[in-house]
């Protein structure tokens, strides 16, 4: 934390620059004048208008080494309240670290640390507490959904909803500081029905807050697409079908291991990462494979699972390794052989009664899809998809695509919550507001049970980002990214 | 006659008798009360009663630091109450109703005992601020002193209202203290005026007692005073009683409503809302008819009765309408009318932790005309002035209670770093550590206070034996175990899962530690003042959740204790100008006092934690 005394001019790139782009922003901020930098710049200060672009050259040693747009933000007009100069560079990453070292070198900048700028903010005034928290989100935002609670944070959305809760809090802390301080003028029996109303109240309110946020497991910033079935069911195939009809492909991902594949991929206005679990070879592998507990792993955290199964080549016991998992679809492959339905029913049969789920199997879709030299798929939907699908490969992956689509939507509409330190403490909430539920009903003493409610005042302060700034602040700073 | 003095007190009401009696005890120091001709010292022109919830513990406070307020409570006490009886320990407060008769005797008495201390029956009519100090100019005579402490109640600016007809002055048949207005032009006060009320005072032998419901005097309560017996009283005890009003006597106050000068704008001073009048009740609670009415004695040889929970400003004729429409009190005569008064108090935010007014050095502000209602609290005040006018006389450091140990310390924190728009008053909930700041342990609490300042007095002793035996004590449960057969807890029935400490049996759910503890004193042929062990037993049941709150609080706690420059979130161009408006005002010295300063935003608070951290 030794950051958050220093008042040093930093330095950092603004925008993605883990790949080449046409443009990057380098963000200079907390420099005292200009005039100190003036030197790189083929402007000179008197002509630097604060809020206006500049195009000019970068220069050092009187060798160009750029050609940039600069915009000046004196103080404390700026995002962060310092003076702030960005420059538009082209996008090239060596370019961009090329610049930044030309800085920190030459001149007293030194890198950003992460967050920082934001965190100037914050002590700058700029935001408050929940508005970085929520920038964090914007910035870091994958989907339209995390960008709209991004600004929802930004707004003061989310907050509202905190501070609701709050209130019910206030009330009933105002209970119980009722039947101890005004008794007399109150009566014992209203002190007592105040009492046991405001609680019920707080309770359904954290029970509300609870429920929105997302304690599933599934990371609903980064969603995954999980592809899991034995070598030969048509995982790439699907995969590959995937990524050339969802509507953009973004750069390759590396996997988390080498055995699986990773790419995003975007289906309605959400970016997912879809992973081919592929990379088993033999059948003894795949038994034994550490990769059945990597795909097992993935598939607890995944938002959308997906089964292949290619009913002519089977290995049950692979199959019973799933047997807790619920699929959102399986997918039974190579339907235009012989005797399909005939090996399919015999399957489900067969895993069925060792316990894997298939769901409902009706309706069913029929008929050959899928690329040239793959057989075709037909699936068999676990879950909501739609009855009347027609053949043919776009057909196929639409109802797909939608199925994901709806899910994702249902899911939202619930407000997940989803930063990870409101869920801690909502969490911690939960349980504390348990514990007090039950302590409140057999403890006769009043003093003591407005004890423990200062604990849960606590927790909800914390929620809030008033009572402990030291706490949040460093968990919030240690999770930032770099240069915003 | 003497006219130069070290402090001059100017009032004496509670504030200034207890600034009088503290200041007092530095023997080198000349101390003067004036106060105005035909008024008693301490008098109580509200409720005859000294203690109640939160109240009770800064009488025990003041009591265990050598103050005076307990001590005139006992010897005027005639009737005891622990309120909250049945809540569990830590939030009951004792409330003792007095004699008012007699309690301005004895605080007359005990201050003509103290030879360093002058009370001056006069009228002041002007002060001079000089180069050393203060000229007070009386009606008789001009005195010079060092240090002045101001604790004039209601009479800033005071004015009283019985319906329509309005007197200046700041209480029933008193003069006033106007002609002080010219100095106090330069003192800021608040931008709201206080109000305040009383009801009406029955004729005690025109009410029919056998309607109401008696509350006698409880005989088991412990006595406020150190050296009073455990519950030994000084005077006859009496009851009080409970009357309650009903829909007619709503409908009588209802009906009169643009008669109420409340009503009618006649006065526009903010009164207290955990205190309101019962036309407040009649018109903002229009559903409830049913108000209690504590009908409590004034003292045992006066004929007037108080009854609590009706105060009013209604016309006269109004007030015997309503007063009559009350079961117990259809014949009753009113002796004296109830009226509101409207005051100034002094800007409060401008005071120190000694309630020395920051820009002129020297004067002290104590009691009501900072705002707070009741007697406790401006008893605590005059402790907090008088002390502190007397140490810096001295040259001595200031006596500062903290707020994590004490009700005074939450009071005077309260009140100088906040501006209050409504009277001020302690409730147990403005404390943070209720669980450890309790009536039962004000000794262990304000032992070291005491100690402070260097007193050989007999309280310094008492308090010194206190802590010692309950030193002693606590090493003696902690270390004597017992198992499940034990003689002891077989004879009284306790069961316990395996061998423990007697301390840990205290502990024990369903356990009354008290009572428990003062078997097994006697089971071991011990002797133990009943109050330390009193004490030591509710310390015992409650460690484990002061433990776990101070864990909580700890991280918080320290941070609220950090110091911090005022002057330097001054100079930050990150703070933004209400807040540096706010801060400047009150000059908060530590991160906890910024913290609870109203309108303080979250980021500040942020700038300045990050960079104290």
């Amino acid at each position: 934390m030794e950051y958050l005394y220093s008042q040093d001019p930093i330095i950092a790139c603004s925008t993605g620059n883990s790949s080449n782009s046409a443009i990057a922003v380098i963000r200079l901020s907390g420099f005292d004048n200009f005039k100190d930098i003036e030197n790189f710049f083929s402007l000179k200060n008197e002509n630097l208008k604060p809020r206006y672009a500049h195009f000019c050259k970068l220069v050092f040693n009187k060798k160009v080494i750029d050609e940039v747009v600069i915009t000046y933000f004196n103080k404390p007009h700026s995002y962060n309240g310092e003076n702030i100069l960005e420059i538009s560079v082209h996008g090239n990453v060596l370019n961009v670290e090329k610049i930044i070292n030309l800085f920190i070198k030459n001149s007293n900048f030194r890198r950003a640390f992460p967050g920082e700028f934001s965190y100037r903010a914050l002590r700058n005034q700029k935001l408050t507490l929940p508005q970085v928290e929520g920038l964090d989100l914007l910035l870091n935002a994958n989907s339209n959904f995390s960008l709209e609670q991004g600004y929802s944070l930004l707004n003061g959305q989310l907050q509202n909803d905190y501070q609701d809760l709050y209130k019910k809090f206030l009330r009933h802390k105002s209970s119980v500081e009722l039947s101890i301080d005004f008794f007399e003028d109150i009566g014992e029996e209203a002190a007592n029905q105040q009492f046991l109303e405001s609680l019920k109240d707080l309770k359904l309110s954290v029970d509300k807050i609870v429920s929105h946020s997302n304690n599933t497991g599934v990371n609903l910033l980064n969603p995954e697409i999980t592809l899991v079935g034995l070598p030969n069911a048509g995982k790439s195939s699907l995969f590959n079908k995937m990524l050339k009809d969802s509507r953009a492909i973004v750069s390759n991902i590396a996997g988390t291991t080498r055995d699986f594949i990773t790419e995003n991929i975007l289906i309605g206005d959400v970016s997912y990462r879809l992973t081919d679990t592929a990379g088993i070879r033999t059948t003894k592998d795949i038994i034994e494979s550490a990769g059945i507990e990597r795909a097992l792993k993935l598939l607890t955290t995944s938002f959308y699972k997906i089964l292949l199964i290619n009913p002519y080549e089977v290995v049950e016991e692979y199959f019973l390794n799933f047997k807790d998992i619920n699929f959102d679809l399986i997918i039974f492959t190579h339907n235009d052989k012989d005797e399909f339905e005939f090996k399919k029913e015999e399957l489900i049969n067969s895993l069925s009664s060792k316990g894997l789920n298939f769901g409902p199997t009706e309706p069913k879709v029929s008929g050959p899809i899928g690329a040239k030299n793959n057989g075709p798929i037909e699936p068999e939907r676990i879950g909501p998809i739609g009855a009347n699908l027609l053949n043919g490969d776009d057909k196929f992956l639409d109802v797909v695509f939608d199925n994901i689509n709806a899910k994702y939507l249902s899911f939202i509409k619930n407000q997940p919550i989803l930063l990870t330190r409101h869920q801690d403490v909502i969490n911690k909430l939960s349980l504390l507001v348990k514990d007090y539920s039950s302590l409140a009903e057999n403890e006769g003493d009043i003093s003591i049970i407005s004890s423990e409610l200062n604990g849960i005042g606590h927790c909800i302060s914390e929620l809030i980002g008033i009572v402990s700034p030291d706490d949040v602040l460093h968990n919030i700073f240690n999770n930032f990214c770099i240069g915003k | 006659m003497k006219r130069e003095f070290d402090i001059i007190i100017v009032g004496g009401g509670h504030a200034g008798v207890e600034a009088a009696h503290i200041a007092s005890q530095f023997s080198s120091l000349e101390v003067a009360v004036i106060t105005l001709p035909g008024v008693g010292l301490a008098s109580a022109p509200c409720n005859p009663a000294i203690g109640g919830v939160g109240k009770g513990q800064v009488v025990r406070e003041l009591d265990a630091l050598g103050g005076l307020i307990g001590k005139l409570a006992d010897k005027a006490g005639i009737q005891y109450r622990t309120l909250n009886d049945s809540k569990g320990y830590a939030v009951q407060s004792t409330r003792v109703q007095i004699d008012k008769t007699k309690y301005s005797i004895f605080a007359e008495e005990e201050l003509s005992k103290i030879s360093n201390v002058s009370v001056l029956r006069e009228k002041v009519n002007g002060l001079v601020k000089t180069e050393s100090g203060f000229e007070v100019d009386t009606d008789k005579w001009s005195y010079r002193t060092k240090r002045i402490i101001f604790t004039v109640g209601t009479f800033l600016n005071g004015k009283m209202h019985v319906g329509e007809e309005q007197t200046i002055g700041g209480r029933y048949n008193t003069e006033s203290s106007n002609s002080l207005s010219s100095f106090f032009k330069n003192i800021k006060t608040t931008s709201a005026r206080f109000k305040t009320g009383t009801p009406a005072r029955l004729d005690k032998n025109t009410i029919d007692y056998t309607v109401l419901d008696e509350q006698p005097s409880d005989s088991s309560v412990r006595n406020f005073h150190a050296f009073h017996d455990f519950n030994k009283r000084n005077l006859d005890q009496v009851s009080c009683y409970l009357a309650r009003t009903n829909e007619k006597t709503m409908q009588v106050i209802r009906d009169n409503k643009e008669k109420s000068p409340m009503y009618n704008g006649q006065i526009k001073g903010v009164g207290a809302r955990y205190c309101p009048s019962i036309e407040d009740k009649a018109n903002r609670y229009p559903d409830k008819n049913v108000h209690h009415v504590f009908v409590e004695p004034e003292g045992l040889d006066l004929d007037t009765v108080y009854p609590s929970g009706i105060s009013t400003s209604l016309p006269k004729e109004a007030q015997y309408e309503f007063v009559n429409s009350i079961v117990g009190l259809e014949k009753a005569e009113i002796l004296v009318y109830g009226y509101a008064v409207e005051y100034d108090v002094i800007d409060t935010t401008l005071l120190s932790y000694s309630l020395e007014h920051q820009e002129i050095p020297g004067l002290y502000f104590a009691g009501q005309v900072n705002g707070t209602s009741g007697y406790e609290e401006a008893a605590a005040q005059g402790f907090i002035a008088g002390v502190n006018a007397a140490l810096d006389i001295l040259g001595r450091t200031p006596f500062v209670l903290r707020r994590t140990n004490s009700y005074i310390g939450v009071m005077i924190e309260d009140l100088i770093s906040n501006t209050r728009d409504e009277p001020y008053r302690l409730f147990t909930a403005r404390n943070e550590n209720r669980l450890y700041v309790r009536e039962d342990n004000s000794v262990l609490r304000m032992y070291e206070a005491r100690k402070s300042l260097g007193f050989d007095a007999h309280i310094d002793l008492y308090n010194e034996f206190f802590v010692e035996n309950y030193n002693n004590l606590y090493e003696l449960l902690e270390n004597y175990f017992v198992n499940p057969s034990d003689k002891f807890l077989q004879q009284e029935g306790i069961k316990v899962p395996r061998r423990l400490s007697m301390a840990e049996v205290l502990k024990m759910a369903n356990l009354d530690p008290v009572m428990t503890l003062e078997k097994f004193i006697n089971f071991c042929n011990l002797n133990v003042p009943r109050e330390t062990l009193r004490c030591l037993a509710i310390s015992i049941k409650y460690s484990g959740y002061i433990n776990k709150a101070e864990t909580q609080n700890k991280k918080i706690d320290k941070l609220d204790e950090l110091k911090i420059d005022w002057q330097i979130i001054m100079e930050s161009e990150n703070v933004s100008f209400e807040c540096k408006q706010r801060i400047s005002k009150i000059k908060p010295s530590t991160f906890g006092q910024l913290k609870i300063i109203d309108g303080i935003r979250p980021a500040t608070l942020a700038i300045v934690a990050s960079k104290t951290l």
